[in-house]
């Protein structure tokens, strides 16, 4: 009885630990104010990117565009290969608006996974609440929405972005094959929905 | 555009498309997005068989393919395909109908469109409004750019925010033999 009772008491605590503590996180100081990502962060580019969904089982493909349009401001919009509209979004600082959405996709369940994913992608600066250490990857802890997500970077690259739910990665954002400051391959992984964004840049 | 000339363009149309059995075709599309600071160019390939095959080959910047058959749309992305049943929707039968016809510029139909035309150096242009609100919803308004020959150089789609494709054909060629298999998916 007291095995069962200390083994409960281990998956309770081990199932309900922080996120940091689950992933092995170590605690250091935090000398960095903000985290940053700078992947559409030049307003002079057009970043364009070839788009593979797959939703429930199903994939589809688009071209995926963002444009910086001011300071802390961006337009993301995803059309068919053929040039068909399928949604427009702006987005300041926290703001989200929809300028254009297909009537058929105009669902608040869908529009708010899309207002959290793309608010993520494109924020360029986050206060930092804390700092961690795990072999040669700095993670920092930052809330975006009300929830928390932590930046993964090595070498000052910004690797991935974990955004974090009842102590359990949630969304996962991963960003690679960076040149000159574009990310050209971007997944954005859900792990609560069957949801997954593929983004390999064109330009 | 006097009413004889636009009467002459759409007699010159109407028989230019009815005697094309194929159409090879290069094509450079933009899409044109006001927030961007550049139209996004992709190029390809069309290929067009009487009566209602169609397939729009991207191949820059990716290979990216769409066939229009019978009922349904056939799509290669980049290897991966997938086959869309459009015979369910009202909506996209239109829509395929109308790629179709724009292709041949065959879309004379003042029940479904408001008609304008214009006359522009050696060449056409005629806007077609479609009437259906349903469908303005999605382009307000097609403009097709006509050869002195009647067939269609350029085809304009304009969304209602101003937002619009633009598809340009160059190196046409019409009633070359196309073999069926270019439409296999």
């Amino acid at each position: 009885m007291r095995y069962l009772t200390i083994s409960l008491l281990t998956f309770f605590l081990f199932s309900c630990g922080s996120y940091p503590k689950k992933q092995q996180l170590n605690p250091t100081e935090n000398e960095t104010a903000v985290v940053s990502n700078g992947y559409f962060s030049n307003a002079q580019h057009d970043y364009l990117y070839k788009a593979h969904i797959t939703a429930y089982g199903k994939t589809f493909g688009g071209l995926f565009i963002v444009k910086k349009t001011g300071e802390d401001q961006h337009r993301v919009a995803f059309t068919t290969e053929m040039g068909n509209k399928i949604f427009d979004f702006s987005i300041k600082n926290n703001t989200f608006t929809v300028n254009y959405i297909l009537e058929d996709l105009n669902r608040k369940l869908l529009l708010n996974v899309l207002k959290q994913d793309f608010t993520v992608l494109v924020k360029e600066t986050s206060p930092t609440t804390k700092a961690f250490a795990k072999a040669n990857t700095s993670v920092f802890e930052t809330e975006i929405l009300g929830k928390p997500h932590y930046y993964y970077t090595k070498n000052n690259t910004l690797d991935q972005i974990v955004k974090v739910k009842n102590g359990k990665a949630n969304t996962v954002f991963s960003f690679s094959k960076i040149n000159d400051n574009i990310a050209e391959q971007i997944t954005i992984k859900h792990h609560n929905i069957a949801l997954e964004i593929n983004l390999k840049s064109i330009y | 555009m006097t009413t004889t000339e636009a009467e002459n363009l759409k007699a010159l149309v109407k028989l230019q498309a009815e005697t094309t059995k194929t159409i090879v075709s290069d094509f450079t599309q933009y899409k044109h997005l006001d927030f961007l600071s550049n139209d996004i160019v992709t190029k390809g390939r069309l290929h067009f068989k009487a009566p209602n095959l169609v397939k729009w080959a991207y191949n820059h910047p990716f290979e990216y393919a769409v066939i229009f058959k019978n009922e349904s749309l056939y799509i290669n992305d980049e290897g991966h395909k997938s086959q869309i049943d459009i015979g369910a929707s009202k909506m996209f039968k239109q829509l395929n109908q109308l790629i179709v016809k724009s292709v041949k510029g065959d879309m004379f139909n003042e029940a479904e469109f408001d008609i304008t035309y214009y006359k522009a150096a050696q060449k056409s242009e005629v806007h077609f409004s479609p009437k259906n609100p349903e469908f303005s919803e999605f382009i307000t308004s097609f403009q097709i750019i006509f050869s002195k020959k009647g067939d269609v150089e350029q085809v304009k789609m304009i969304e209602p925010s101003g937002d619009f494709t633009k598809i340009v054909f160059s190196n046409r060629t019409l009633n070359t033999p196309v073999n069926h298999a270019v439409f296999n998916h």
